[in-house]
């Protein structure tokens, strides 16, 4: 039997979550709502992360722009898409949403421009 | 002087681990002691009053090693070979102030400063008070100065398109059984001294004038003329219009050694290269002794006293509009009245300084205990005083002489030679006025040899930087359309437009420094401290200058801001 | 000179959400923004958990801005850039609005206003910290800046002071960029940060975090190369023989927002000393009529989404004002004690004593099973429970006043009480 002490990140409240585990079968204390419960299990087994940070481009009006991945990775792979994100160099004006690498690493997982900095430089013909 | 008293006073005190003796031209004081306090101590021991003779410093401070001088990195033949009739070691107020005046003759003049900027040390780091000179001795050569470079502000400030405000100095007293002796030595300072806007004030009008100063105030020593100027907004001001009438001023340039023959400086080496100039002036601050000491020519001795001042926000301006503090009728121990609180001219109070000595010349590290000294005096002066209000402090070192006063002669086995050292407070106030003696003495030395001819084309009038944000209106906006970068707002605390900002770079003593930047225009000065502009400015400075972003400096080499590219 | 109804000074996300609001409450709308884009802080805030309670989307900041700039564009609501108000005055009508930009000096009407000009962050200074002043001191916005908007790395290794929540998420972005952060000082004996933050920018990347402890002085002559940090006492003292120098080329500051209220000094805009912004009634008018505040300029909120909120209100209000511009004037302020950090707003219109009311709060104290109490004339009307309250976490609650027979003259005091059990 384990352990383990968390705390719930699903909503400000930050529960103070108890994890015992005892083989498959998992107790939860502490949570306020069930889905402390389900944040205390996927969070113990496979914790999931967002990345958010930036990617190169070409323009010195905006020598980075903002990414994101579109929905949770493994917690352990943040390094590796980080360093996937590091090489690419955006060269078109890409907006808000867009594609900046499809399916990154087979994680089945893109990474999105999260504004359309480019494009309203582009508007305004400062790039 | 009396050696042998001295030698007899200093072994009562220390025992045999120091002694005075008298040459032709110094008082020197040798041994070894373990304390910088007792070295002070020790040397000022031996002052006389009575000659022209100062006190040097040859006592060996035990288990400490103060820090050498600090250099600047650069390394180059800028200046190799140079052969200008005058050079000006230093670049604050005075060597400022003195290349200024020399442009008015036919002469070729070299300013050396080692910092990456004019008034870096001490004329970078005082309050910027323009003193009346009620505080001083007749007979000094400081009460001299004061009074002629106070009289001299409203000129030169006009000249060289600095601010300056005369807002008056009030001293607060308590006890209307003082009232008497301070009457009797206002009056002694106007009749005898001539400081002759020497007043005595009552309460009355004090609380009219000054209404957040300590009610417990029964009368105060005023003086109209006390003014307040920024110190180094003046000395950048000094250095352009030297620049504008030829002068050369090389930053990051500092002195390294000199060639002395037969009483004469032949060649001075600098990290820029070897220059030969025909006579030198030392105006070298804090270093005025160890270029003396190169020069072969060490007759008197520095000891730095450090001083810490705060800075205000604008929300507490409204506690003085002037120079305010108060006195106790005691006598009061050590070198400074304990320091006042400063209405600016950019309207943010300055509170302090205190007075430390310290063998440290660069040591410009603040502490808290200085902070909490000052205000738990300056409390007394104005009760509203708050640390709460302090955006930042600074530290300055001062270059006392033992004597306390100013050294402004020739050199006394070195020829070519001009000191002026030992510049402490009041050496803001007097370098006007001892920039034209200074003058003096060059022009007549340098005459000896040939015939110094007048600059037909000597312009004293400098223009400043235009200053969008004190304009009215329809100037501000003719301004902006002429060059739109001056509508522009970088600092949203100071209100600095980008244009202004250009024109700094494109100065005549440009620097292309975030803190260059500060020092001429005040972005970063303010509430937020540079938190929102400084990236800007750094942006700005990049793309006029060509250089990336992680070249950007704060200040000197190294003080970079990023260190390049995150990908 | 041109006129519009309702000027809104700041385009951040209280500035375009009241904008929005009062555009389409059917006034005539002008945006000026200090800035060459829209979006305020959100711009250089490129991580996510913007908008959850707006949208319910875990947005990052340039997401949530740009679906109010783009309605703002559609709408065609007028925006100046790169603009600065270097003065307001009050008129006869209205107020006036000059503004600086590349095109020169310019004059506006507005018939009300709305200030939504952000916070600013504590400096070293103002935490008085000592040593030399060397390159390599940031508050933790100007490090977001330079990394995230002009892709520059600030520091390879850093300490951070104060674990308020752009510290803490610079200390993740950093990291993630390379650099390491050898730790996060943090004077107070509780983290100023949220929970999520702690968790997921310190915990995840091993960062350790030390309550009660602080840095007393900096070191270095160019760039920083070693800070001094020292345990704190209870009264936030440093407690000597603990100091220990670590060396580093950064030291970033998270210390704290103040509300940058700078325009509305000139109106005489009276501030509440405790939410350091303008002193406001439910509708969001300051004590001047026709001025609003919202956003982080009235008080510094942790969610962007109560940011919008308040704009909206503030937009909206002001928009009614303009078209009428009367205003009755009758207050009733609300009574708190120590129990809060702070409660806005500050005053309930009578004419409103029939309306709902959204009010925004902090506990002074951390607190577990606490009873959020108003009381009229000393009689317990309305009760809200909490499990747990934080100072660092504000709280959002709304109140139908109507339910209350609220008269003119009555006391209305709002506590913060411990239940038992």
């Amino acid at each position: 039997m384990s352990m383990k002490k968390l705390t719930c990140i699903v909503c400000p409240n930050g529960c103070s979550l108890t994890v015992l585990a005892d083989g498959d079968s998992v107790r939860v204390t502490g949570n306020q709502c069930k889905r402390g419960e389900q944040f205390a299990k996927e969070e113990l087994f496979h914790p999931m992360r967002t990345i958010c940070t930036t990617v190169r481009t070409e323009f010195a009006a905006a020598p980075v722009l903002p990414v994101r991945v579109s929905a949770e990775i493994p917690k352990d792979r943040i390094k590796d898409v980080m360093e996937e994100i590091n090489r690419v160099v955006i060269k078109e004006p890409v907006g808000r949403g867009d594609v900046v690498i499809a399916d990154v690493l087979g994680l089945g997982v893109d990474v999105i421009a999260t504004s359309s900095l480019l494009r309203y430089l582009k508007e305004e013909e400062k790039i | 002087m009396n050696v042998k008293k001295g030698n007899q006073r200093l072994r009562k005190r220390f025992g045999d681990r120091v002694r005075v003796r008298e040459e032709e031209d110094r008082i020197v004081v040798s041994g070894r002691l373990d304390s910088w306090e007792d070295i002070v101590e020790a040397c000022s021991m031996c002052v006389c009053k009575k000659g022209n003779k100062h006190v040097v410093n040859d006592i060996v401070l035990e288990g400490r090693d103060p820090k050498p001088m600090r250099l600047p990195a650069e390394r180059d033949s800028a200046l190799e070979g140079e052969r200008p009739d005058v050079l000006i070691i230093g670049g604050g107020i005075s060597g400022a102030s003195i290349a200024r005046e020399l442009t008015k003759w036919k002469l070729s003049v070299l300013l050396v400063e080692k910092e990456a900027d004019l008034a870096v040390q001490a004329s970078g780091r005082n309050d910027g008070e323009v003193h009346p000179g009620v505080d001083l001795k007749k007979g000094s050569l400081k009460q001299h100065y004061v009074l002629l470079g106070n009289r001299m502000y409203d000129r030169v400030c006009r000249e060289l398109d600095v601010p300056f405000k005369r807002c008056g100095q009030y001293v607060g007293f308590r006890g209307w059984w003082n009232y008497p002796l301070v009457r009797l030595y206002a009056w002694n300072k106007k009749y005898v001294c001539g400081v002759k806007d020497t007043q005595v004030i009552g309460r009355k009008r004090l609380r009219e004038k000054e209404p957040q100063m300590n009610p417990d105030f029964q009368f105060a020593l005023y003086n109209e003329s006390a003014g307040c100027v920024c110190p180094y907004g003046l000395t950048i001001a000094y250095g352009e219009n030297a620049a504008a009438n030829g002068a050369k001023i090389s930053l990051n340039t500092a002195v390294l050694s000199m060639e002395v023959q037969d009483g004469r400086i032949r060649s001075v080496l600098t990290n820029r290269g070897r220059v030969w100039p025909r006579i030198v002036v030392n105006a070298a601050g804090t270093f005025a002794e160890d270029i003396a000491a190169m020069a072969q020519d060490r007759f008197y001795s520095i000891h730095p006293r450090r001083g810490t001042n705060s800075i205000l926000d604008k929300q507490a301006a409204y506690l003085t509009g002037a120079i305010v503090s108060f006195k106790t009728v005691k006598k009061e121990q050590g070198h400074t009245k304990g320091g006042g609180i400063l209405h600016t001219v950019d309207d943010n109070l300055l509170v302090g300084p205190n007075a430390v000595e310290t063998y440290e010349k660069e040591d410009f590290s603040t502490e808290q205990a200085s902070i909490d000294a000052v205000f738990q005096k300056q409390i007394q002066t104005v009760g509203k005083l708050s640390q709460r209000d302090i955006i930042t402090y600074f530290t300055g070192v001062r270059a006392a002489t033992f004597e306390e006063d100013f050294i402004i002669e020739k050199g006394r086995r070195t020829k070519n030679l001009i000191h002026c050292a030992g510049i402490q407070s009041p050496g803001l106030t007097t370098a006007p006025a001892v920039a034209l003696y200074v003058e003096q003495l060059v022009v007549e030395e340098l005459g000896q040899e040939r015939e110094v001819e007048k600059n037909p084309r000597f312009n004293p009038i400098r223009k400043g930087i235009p200053r969008l944000r004190e304009l009215p209106k329809e100037v501000r906006d003719r301004l902006i359309r002429e060059n739109p970068d001056y509508g522009v707002i970088v600092c949203r605390c100071e209100e600095i437009s980008k244009g202004e900002i250009l024109d700094a770079l494109h100065s005549l003593v440009p620097v292309a420094t975030v803190d260059g930047i500060k020092k001429r225009l005040r972005p970063g000065m303010g509430r937020c401290q540079g938190g929102f502009c400084m990236p800007l400015v750094a942006k700005i400075i990049s793309e006029e200058e060509h250089i990336s972003l992680s070249e950007v400096r704060k200040a000197q080499k190294g003080s970079v801001i990023t260190y390049g590219r995150t990908k | 000179m041109e006129a519009y109804e309702v000027i809104v000074i700041g385009g951040g996300p209280a500035g375009l959400a009241a904008a929005l609001a009062a555009h389409k409450a059917g006034s005539r709308v002008l945006v000026i923004e200090r800035e060459e884009r829209l979006g305020g802080i959100l711009k250089q805030c490129i991580h996510d958990g913007f908008g959850l309670v707006r949208f319910g989307e875990k947005l990052s900041g340039p997401e949530y801005a740009e679906r109010f700039i783009d309605e703002v564009l559609e709408l065609g609501i007028d925006v100046l850039t790169s603009s600065f108000v270097t003065e307001l005055k009050k008129t006869g009508a209205g107020f006036l609005v000059s503004v600086v930009n590349r095109h020169g000096v310019t004059d506006y009407q507005a018939g009300a206003l709305v200030l939504a000009t952000g916070c600013r962050e504590r400096t070293a200074r103002q935490v008085l910290i000592h040593g030399t002043r060397p390159a390599g001191i940031f508050t933790a916005g100007t490090a977001q800046h330079f990394t995230n908007l002009l892709g520059q790395l600030p520091t390879r290794r850093c300490v951070i002071l104060g674990s308020g929540d752009i510290g803490l998420i610079m200390a993740r972005r950093l990291t993630l960029e390379g650099a390491s952060v050898l730790g996060v000082y943090e004077a107070k004996p509780e983290p100023s940060g949220l929970t999520r933050n702690l968790v997921q920018c310190l915990e995840d990347f091993d960062i350790p975090l030390y309550l009660s402890h602080t840095v007393t002085r900096v070191f270095g002559e160019e760039r920083l190369t070693a800070v001094e940090v020292a345990q704190v006492d209870e009264r936030i003292k440093p407690v000597p023989g603990t100091e220990h120098i670590i060396e580093c080329d950064g030291l970033i500051l998270s210390v704290g927002l103040i509300p940058e209220n700078e325009v509305a000094g000139q109106l005489g805009v009276p501030m509440d000393a405790a939410a350091k912004g303008p002193v406001c009634d439910n509708r969001f008018m300051t004590q001047v009529p026709g001025v609003f505040s919202c956003g982080n300029a009235l008080h510094v909120n942790d969610l962007v989404d109560y940011v919008s909120e308040s704009g909206e209100m503030a937009g909206r209000y002001a928009a009614a004002y303009a078209a009428d511009g009367t205003d009755s004037g009758e207050h009733i302020a609300f009574k708190t004690d120590d129990s809060f950090l702070y409660l806005v707003p500050q005053q309930l219109r009578l004419e409103d004593r029939d309306k709902k009311g959204v009010l925004y709060f902090r506990s002074r104290n951390a607190r577990r099973n606490a009873v959020f109490t108003m009381s009229i004339n000393g009689k317990t009307a309305y009760t809200r429970k909490y499990g747990q309250l934080k100072p660092p976490e504000m709280e959002r609650l709304e109140i139908d006043f109507g339910k209350y027979p609220i008269q003119k003259g009555d006391e209305l005091r709002f506590e913060i009480k411990e239940v038992m059990g």
